[in-house]
């Protein structure tokens, strides 16, 4: 399911991309990059999902936390505006770098209503946890390549069945998890 | 025959088979040491994975540094502990300092080759929760047990890592019971069992690289932090029965705890040889050394004549060709491995072919002869180890033959998937 997003952004001086990112699982929704853009809307969309989940958890550390709040990040050749929206989705602006914070704050308002009114309400916990596991591991394993047999071999479950997560039982779902844990470092999987 | 180059590090050079003060010896990078250390973590577990690592490191540091002290015979204790830490270093482990008499003491490490390596790989990407220098804590504990001639019985416990994002590693070294001796695997030992030796085709040009970097690595020690910084990765030499014990160790304990998960340690041990020869053998070929003593490879062959004077270079056994037609077929033979040899002296004939790493490097051997582009920039990122190995590789490798299995030669043959 995808909104029209380049009928959404018409209009918008100086935008160079938007980024729509689901969430919890920090995976591409729907994108629109300017004509003249090469970027990989895949691979951005994640870490702008977990830059906005450590800036909220980071919010929420410091008691100053919002559902309004907005990260701006000012580099070099290009203005992001992150946005969360809901908790379903975090909304990515990219602006040329010449315009003035100003108008990217009133153009940032203007398509986050917009989006609000197109993007559809996600049930992300619908899908199954042992796939959400699975996605994670693949996301963050430093070996991604022997991800799943390190798994494999730490849990005793068979690779063909890590590599249906959505198969899983719940008591699978727990190894495949605590693994997954040990492997990463983690405490709790932020899934 | 045996030949000395001047040091304590001694080649058999029919078999390609390299000591350290006796020890069976091989020269192996960091992401090799840290794959290999992880995946019998994963098979055994954190806690009984590192018994098994220090259990292994602290026999063969043993067998290893009688050796060394019955040749340079250092007389007092403190000359003993000098010696060890500072051979240690020279073979790019890492700086151990150790402050211990007979009842124990500390240890404390400065840049050693596990924890800070690491780091460096890991550290950005995963937060460590356990220590990861099993391989110096067993040294250490060797180091005070042959100094004061007490019998295996020495625990050395990890209690700050660097990898954990501590300042230095700190061990406490402690007298517990005495743990059965193994018997020593000694470099003569295992050479007893390898087949003769016999050359394959290239044979003048691989030897000829072969001696030549055998040459280089002569020269190569531990910087002043005890770190060998070269072809892009911190290379270690290090002790072939420390790879071999937990290698095979671990095999040996899944099998009887788990046995459906014996193929996928076997794959993993493979892969640490696609970890190696990635890593190593591609930094390698690609340094400004070898274009200066070789020249960048600039066919598939060139690229295979290459990697088997690396492997023999590294002690890794007489690796020859037997066959290779490029995007077809490749088959490598060997008199002996450093695995086939310490499997049969540590555990007589084997149940199928089992050298894993030997299964895994020849595969990667294929791939890197024909899916780099040596005439262009090439950079050995994770990345691009992924897009090789992770997913489909069109290569498929069988041991067809092992002197493991009492064949008198072990064969990979190494075959385009269609």
């Amino acid at each position: 399911m995808e909104t029209n997003l380049k009928d959404l952004v018409a209009g918008v001086p100086s935008l160079r991309a938007v980024f729509v990112t689901a969430m919890p699982d920090c995976l591409l929704f729907d994108s629109y990059t300017a004509p003249d853009e090469t970027w990989s809307a895949d691979e951005a969309a994640s870490y702008f999902g977990d830059l906005v989940r450590a800036n909220r958890q980071g919010l929420k550390a410091l008691k100053s936390w919002s559902s309004e709040m907005q990260v701006t990040i000012e580099s070099s050749d290009v203005l992001l505006v992150l946005r969360e929206l809901r908790g379903d989705f975090v909304v990515t602006l990219a602006f040329r770098r010449d315009v003035p914070l100003g108008m990217v704050r009133m153009y940032t308002k203007q398509l986050v209503e917009r989006l609000d009114e197109s993007l559809p309400r996600l049930e992300a916990k619908a899908r199954p946890r042992g796939v959400r596991v699975r996605e994670f591991l693949e996301k963050y394993a430093p070996d991604a390549h022997a991800a799943l047999a390190r798994v494999a071999l730490r849990t005793g479950l068979q690779l063909e069945l890590l590599r249906r997560p959505e198969s899983l039982d719940e008591a699978q779902v727990e190894r495949f998890e605590t693994a997954v844990k040990d492997i990463l470092g983690l405490d709790t999987l932020a899934l | 025959m045996p030949t000395n180059d001047g040091s304590l590090r001694n080649y058999a050079l029919s078999h390609d088979l390299m000591s350290m003060a006796g020890a069976p010896a091989v020269y192996h990078c960091h992401h090799f040491n840290l794959f290999l250390d992880q995946t019998i973590d994963d098979a055994l577990g954190n806690t009984d994975g590192r018994k098994l690592r220090f259990a292994a490191a602290r026999e063969a540091s043993h067998d290893f540094l009688r050796g060394l002290f019955a040749r340079l015979r250092p007389t007092t204790p403190a000359e003993k502990i000098q010696l060890a830490t500072e051979t240690i270093a020279k073979m790019g482990h890492g700086r151990l300092s150790i402050s211990a008499d007979a009842n124990g003491g500390t240890a404390v490490g400065e840049f050693l080759h596990y924890g800070y390596g690491w780091a460096q790989k890991y550290g950005h990407r995963v937060r460590c929760r356990t220590p990861q220098d099993a391989f110096a804590a067993g040294f250490a504990a060797a180091a005070l047990e042959v100094t004061f001639d007490l019998p295996p019985s020495v625990e050395a416990a990890e209690t700050q890592c660097v990898a954990m994002r501590a300042p230095q590693c700190q061990f406490s070294l402690t007298k517990g019971a005495p743990a059965p001796r193994q018997t020593s695997l000694l470099a003569s030992d295992v050479l007893r069992f390898a087949r003769p030796a016999f050359d394959g085709q290239d044979e003048q040009q691989i030897a000829t690289i072969a001696k030549g970097l055998r040459d280089f690595t002569g020269q190569v020690g531990g910087d002043e932090r005890g770190l060998v910084q070269a072809f892009g990765v911190f290379v270690t030499m290090h002790l072939a029965c420390y790879y071999n014990r937990i290698a095979y160790g671990a095999l040996g304990e899944l099998e009887k705890r788990a046995p459906t998960s014996v193929p996928v340690l076997e794959s993993l041990l493979r892969e640490s040889g696609h970890v190696c020869v990635f890593n190593t053998f591609g930094g390698i070929l690609l340094s400004p050394e070898w274009e200066g003593m070789v020249g960048r490879p600039k066919t598939p062959r060139e690229v295979v004549v290459g990697a088997l004077a690396i492997a023999r270079a590294l002690g890794f056994g007489h690796w020859t060709l037997e066959d290779f037609a490029p995007n077809e077929r490749l088959v490598v033979r060997a008199p002996a491995t450093y695995e086939s040899v310490y499997f049969l002296a540590r555990h007589g004939k084997a149940a199928r072919p089992n050298e894993y790493f030997l299964q895994g490097a020849v595969l990667a051997i294929a791939q890197l002869a024909h899916r780099v582009k040596w005439n262009e920039k090439v950079e050995l990122t994770q990345e691009f180890y992924d897009s090789l190995f992770h997913g489909v590789v069109p290569w498929k490798a069988e041991q067809s033959k092992a002197t493991t299995l009492g064949h008198e030669y072990s064969e990979v043959v190494v075959t385009k998937v269609a």
